[in-house]
């Protein structure tokens, strides 16, 4: 698949995030986050299972390491210390710019050393330019919302 | 406030981490494979944290469910795209590349969403911090 698909791949999962985010918040509101949790957490595995029984070609030959499949306990760990540190002084606003920092800043380290099995890179000077650049344009764009 | 702060960057760097068990996992399991368990077991992580409180006399609102309007359930399924892209991603563009593009997308849609919703009030500003976004999109487009 081609740099470009790549991109705008990538581009519209971010997107996606977004309409996530306001599904998931609205049931917070509603029912709390645990349920707000839980809920898209179970209606999500059924919706994966049920596509994986549809589309699901092949049979697994290759395995996984046993901490592979563990993923989802950080994204359940992640909901939570971020609503921990929205009620703090940080406001939502600054738990949202340090999260960013954070995943910048693991994504580097990952790439560095290849975490986890999967491929070492090594940034360029163009590649930490568009990092700053996109981080701070976020910024802009955290910080300057009306209150 | 310190503690505040590291429990926010951590908050981001665990997105991090979560996406790279999972592609890992998408090496074996295909990604739509890798979103499945990831659902699965954050379901089966959440779901003894309610019985949990449920048990200690802190009961989830399970009649809020009720009053969640019915586009609030798509949640859960955008989330298995979500989660099944990334694992695509950080496999084949790093963790670096699929973390910023994927922030600079959140970012430029939620701007519109706001747009939408809240009209124009701030509008100059979000269009300044979309184009600085954009121009470091195009930035990490060029090879």
């Amino acid at each position: 698949m081609s740099r470009p698909v790549q991109i705008l791949a990538a581009l519209g999962t971010g997107a996606l995030l977004s309409l996530m985010v306001l599904c998931n918040a609205e049931m917070t509101r509603n029912a709390g986050p645990l349920l707000g949790s839980l809920t898209p957490h179970a209606t999500g595995t059924v919706a994966a299972g049920l596509a994986l029984a549809i589309l699901a070609r092949r049979s697994a030959s290759e395995r996984a390491p046993v901490w592979a499949y563990l993923g989802g306990l950080s994204g359940a760990l992640t909901v939570m210390l971020s609503s921990l540190a929205a009620n703090t002084a940080l406001a939502l606003s600054g738990t949202l710019a340090l999260g960013l920092v954070g995943q910048a800043a693991f994504g580097l380290a990952a790439d560095r050393w290849g975490f986890l099995g999967l491929p070492r890179r090594k940034p360029t000077t163009q590649d930490l330019l568009a990092l700053m650049l996109i981080l701070g344009g976020s910024a802009i764009l955290i910080f300057g919302a009306p209150a | 406030m310190i503690g505040a702060i590291g429990m926010a960057v951590l908050a981001g760097a665990l997105i991090g981490l979560s996406r790279q068990v999972n592609g890992r996992l998408s090496l074996a399991r295909g990604a739509l494979g890798a979103s499945f368990w990831n659902h699965l077991v954050g379901t089966l992580a959440l779901g003894a944290a309610a019985l949990g409180l449920a048990l200690t006399g802190a009961a989830p609102d399970l009649a809020g469910l009720a009053q969640a309007p019915a586009y609030a359930w798509l949640g859960g399924t955008l989330g298995v795209v979500f989660v099944a892209s990334g694992s695509w991603l950080v496999a084949r563009i790093g963790a670096t590349a699929t973390a910023l593009l994927v922030i600079a997308g959140q970012m430029v849609s939620g701007a519109l969403i706001d747009t939408v919703r809240h009209g124009a009030e701030g509008a100059p500003l979000r269009a300044l911090g979309v184009l600085v976004i954009l121009s470091g999109v195009a930035l990490a487009s060029k090879r």
